[in-house]
């Protein structure tokens, strides 16, 4: 009970540094919101637009920075995150709750097989380490985790969907589909979901396979391995429940992590395959200097990111009674 | 347990990835009805607001669903078509415009439409400024009502403002605007206007518009659905004009022929010039006001190169008098355009008779400070940065030193609008139906400010009281002859003067396809701007376009 209570007193203070932060960085920026407008629009808004916009954003109606903080900090406890300039005059928390399921189907998802796929294969080429399979998948897989991702996402559209047409090149469902809960959709989006899914899960599964095959086989020394052995329990069961649950404990925090960052959104995956996720929006918001939704999108991702590590402790501390005791 | 639920899991996945690669084929057009798909990247997805009068999102309704009182052909040097008023007169020493409203015209919910709602469309941008996107209200005085006739009366004479008022401004209709609480943060969500198509579904993905059955024009539009797709970056864009997939194309392509020519017989592009892109010159700057040291850098520019390496030929080279050609030639000073030419031992011989000295391949002023400057560039606009570095490499050639900053585009901006910048390489003015728009936002001083403030226009803080003067006679004439003259002098001002130096002529992207669809603006009838990014153009466009015979 005093460990989950240090924990989240930790929590508290981590999550009140970032929204400081969050508030404070955007702010340094040159320029403001109206003038972001006209450079997007150049060359198409009439110069004189410049007042009007700047009227409509508000933006000499100048309060100080503390009043603004204090104002900010109000609004996030009550969780309004006013209007995004980005898409005026739209609410933010409309725009990301509708940019969010795409991100957490496809990130969240690819994330997770991504962490299965790798931490299996690890612990089956650590166990039957010198065969054919351990001398093939880990170094290939290492390999394409090397490649620049929106390289190897460019060179897989080029392929599969320009050359051989078995996938769509881009975007979440193909424009002519009616979005909604239907068969057709449904089937559409997935379809336009594989191409990047499977290039995440390319260049995100080496990670996994070498940390978890290293572990595994630096557990398989242990006593307590060759205790199963010599009882006689199946090569499978030790494997499964004797090495692989000790060996993949150093990885659950990483994987916490890494599901936090999931609502962050994959900016070079939504980017290359436009995509309608969070992760490009982001990139918008702080391009148009738009701190109501720059902020929210932060905000998402720190308490997603310290959430995530709090249970990921938590559970470690289930898992590894010696994690509970203070050294 | 663990082993079977990854098994499964394999499996599942593999098994609906084949079943989706089985039934992926689809076609966009579909037969009996005519579609047209836009491919233009906003970089953004759509919000699926329509309010004509929010900057970020009146392209996509302004021309579609709301319509303008006058058409005016920017191609065309500002030749005008009746749209919803049936005729206009100007009367008062220029300073009363008076439309004649067009009957038998309906919202799309059935209403009637009439001058109400015209003077109901102008007094709500003088109530609410911040939806007065061309500053209509600057000039006016009052906008008044009577019968079929809306009066508009100004407070100097401007007609200029003719183009902002009836081509630039969307009508709305009285019975929906009026139970709007806030205007300004109005979504509109499901646009109830004058026009040829009615927005029918609408995601963050794709817009789709469908013909408005009882549109006014009787037999039009002959296109049934408008498909507008949101791209948030350039490739996938290219790649569904590429694949024939989008029609309709308002894109930058690098390597064009190779990438989308060649790809099809019926692909075709167009760049019409219509703005120029420039080095603007901070006039405040110490070293950069001496007219010698503007003239040899006017002198030094190679515009053909930079046209041809740094915009692979698709922005034609300016000239220093401002006039975009071929677009607006009749208004151009050939005698002027031909006084600065590209000259590098005329840039030095002007330098050298100044009095300025070359001390290790860079001149000095006759004081001893060397000419070295900063031209600040968006680093995003990759053309416009190989270009600025042509112009570095040539202004070098004649021993001016330039050292560009390549900057996010809106610290960029941010800079230029407030003065701080040496040299600046841009296209920051807007395109007007005549070149008098243009040349405008570079020299009227009362667009500006100082140093450390916002300007609206006159960027290089351009101050000459004759060229303002000019540029208040244009105002106050409808006579084309005369404007023609005060354009030619202003001409005059640009070459004598050199307040910024024209390079390349920014274009309308705009590429078609003419497979299945005819009707396309061509260079031989620019009936309207072919790009889909300009209203209301784009539903002029639209308008035009039909189902091809056979």
């Amino acid at each position: 009970m005093r460990f989950v209570a240090r924990r989240l007193g930790f929590f508290l203070v981590t999550l009140w540094a970032a929204v400081t932060l969050n508030f404070l960085i955007p702010r340094l920026m040159p320029g403001n919101a109206a003038i972001a407008m006209m450079s997007r629009y150049k060359g198409r808004l009439n110069p004189n637009a410049l007042h009007a916009l700047e009227i409509a954003f508000g933006v000499n109606a100048h309060q100080s920075l503390v009043h603004a903080y204090f104002t900010y900090l109000g609004n996030i406890a009550t969780g309004h995150f006013g209007t995004s300039l980005t898409f005026f005059p739209d609410t933010v928390a409309h725009q990301v709750l509708q940019a969010l399921p795409w991100t957490l189907a496809l990130v969240g998802v690819t994330t997770i097989v991504a962490f299965v796929l790798g931490t299996a294969i690890g612990l089956v080429s650590a166990w039957r380490r010198g065969t054919v399979l351990d001398g093939a998948l880990p170094p290939l897989f290492v390999i394409t985790s090397a490649f620049p991702y929106f390289w190897l996402a460019l060179l897989a559209i080029w392929l599969f969907a320009i050359k051989l047409g078995w996938f769509p090149e881009s975007g979440g469902y193909e424009v002519t589909t009616t979005v909604g809960w239907n068969w057709t959709f449904v089937t559409d989006a997935f379809n336009h979901s594989i191409l990047p899914a499977l290039t995440i899960i390319v260049t995100a599964i080496g990670g996994w396979i070498l940390t978890m095959r290293n572990n595994t086989i630096t557990v398989l020394t242990e006593d307590y391995v060759r205790m199963a052995r010599a009882k006689g329990l199946k090569p499978w069961r030790i494997m499964w429940t004797y090495a692989g649950r000790n060996a993949i404990l150093p990885n659950l925090v990483g994987f916490a992590m890494s599901l936090g960052f999931v609502v962050g959104g994959a900016i070079l995956v939504e980017f290359v395959f436009n995509y309608p996720g969070v992760g490009w929006m982001f990139l918008q918001s702080v391009e148009n200097q738009d701190y109501a939704l720059m902020q929210a999108l932060f905000l998402l991702i720190t308490v997603a990111v310290l959430v995530a590590i709090l249970a990921a402790d938590v559970a470690t501390a289930i898992l590894d009674p010696r994690t509970r005791e203070r050294g | 347990m663990k082993r079977a639920a990854m098994l499964a899991l394999v499996v599942a996945l593999v098994g609906l990835t084949a079943a989706a690669c089985g039934s992926s084929k689809k076609s966009s057009s579909s037969g009996g009805s005519t579609s047209v798909t836009i491919s233009n990247e906003q970089g953004t997805t759509w919000t699926c607001g329509f309010n004509p009068f929010n900057a970020s999102v009146s392209f996509l309704s302004f021309g579609t669903e709301y319509e303008e009182l006058t058409y005016v052909d920017g191609l065309k040097s500002g030749k005008t078509t009746p749209w919803l008023a049936k005729s206009y007169a100007w009367s008062n020493g220029n300073k009363t415009l008076t439309f004649t409203i067009r009957d038998g015209v309906k919202w799309s919910d059935g209403k009637p439409f009439s001058a109400a709602d015209v003077v109901y469309t102008f007094n709500l941008l003088k109530k609410n400024p911040a939806l007065d996107l061309n500053a209509n209200w600057s000039v006016l005085k009052s906008v008044t009502q009577n019968g079929n006739k809306v009066v508009f009366n100004f407070k100097t004479a401007a007609v200029p403002y003719f183009y902002y008022i009836a081509d630039q401004t969307p009508i709305v209709a009285q019975h929906i605007w009026t139970t709007i609480k806030n205007p300004t943060t109005y979504k509109d969500t499901k646009p109830v206007g004058t026009g040829p198509f009615t927005m029918s579904s609408c995601s963050p993905q794709v817009i789709k518009y469908k013909k408005n059955p009882s549109y006014w024009q009787s037999g039009k539009p002959t296109i049934d659905t408008v498909y507008y797709p949101a791209f948030t970056s350039n490739d996938p864009a290219n790649q569904q004009l590429a694949s024939g997939k989008a029609q309709w194309g308002s894109q930058f392509i690098p390597n064009i022929n190779a990438y989308y020519l060649k790809k099809s017989p019926d692909n075709h592009y167009w760049f019409p010039p219509v703005v120029n892109v420039a080095v603007y010159i901070n006039q405040t700057d110490p070293i950069l006001k001496n007219l010698p040291v503007r003239q040899a850098m006017a002198y030094a520019i190679d515009r053909n190169k930079v046209s041809e390496i740094g915009e692979y030929g698709y922005e034609p080279p300016s000239n220093q008098t401002g006039i975009v050609t071929p677009t607006f030639s009749d208004w151009l000073d050939q005698g002027l355009a031909k006084k600065v030419d590209y000259n590098p031992t005329k840039a030095e011989q002007i330098l050298q008779q100044a009095g300025y000295k070359k001390v290790g391949g860079v001149y000095q002023t006759p004081d001893g400070k060397p000419l070295s400057f900063t031209m600040i560039n968006i680093g995003g606009y990759s053309d416009w940065v190989a270009s600025a570095q042509l112009v570095q490499e040539q202004l070098k050639a004649v021993g001016i030193k330039v050292v560009p900053q390549n900057l996010s585009s809106q610290t960029y901006d941010n800079d230029v609008y407030t003065g701080h910048y040496q040299l600046a390489y841009d296209g920051n003015q807007t395109a007007g139906p005549t070149p008098y728009y243009e040349l405008r936002s570079l020299l009227y001083s009362k667009g500006s400010a100082p140093i450390g403030k916002t300007a609206g226009s006159d960027w290089e803080r351009y101050s000459n009281p004759q060229v303002d003067q000019l540029i208040e006679q244009y105002a106050a004439t409808s006579d084309s002859a005369t404007q023609h003259k005060i354009v030619k002098q202003l001409e005059a001002a640009m070459v004598n003067d050199i307040p910024v130096i024209p390079v390349t002529e920014g274009v309308d992207w705009y590429q078609y396809n003419t497979k299945d669809i005819a009707g396309w603006v061509t260079k031989g009838d620019p009936f309207a701007r072919p790009a889909a990014y300009v209203n209301p153009d784009w539903g002029v466009m639209l308008l035009h376009l039909k189902a091809k015979q056979g």
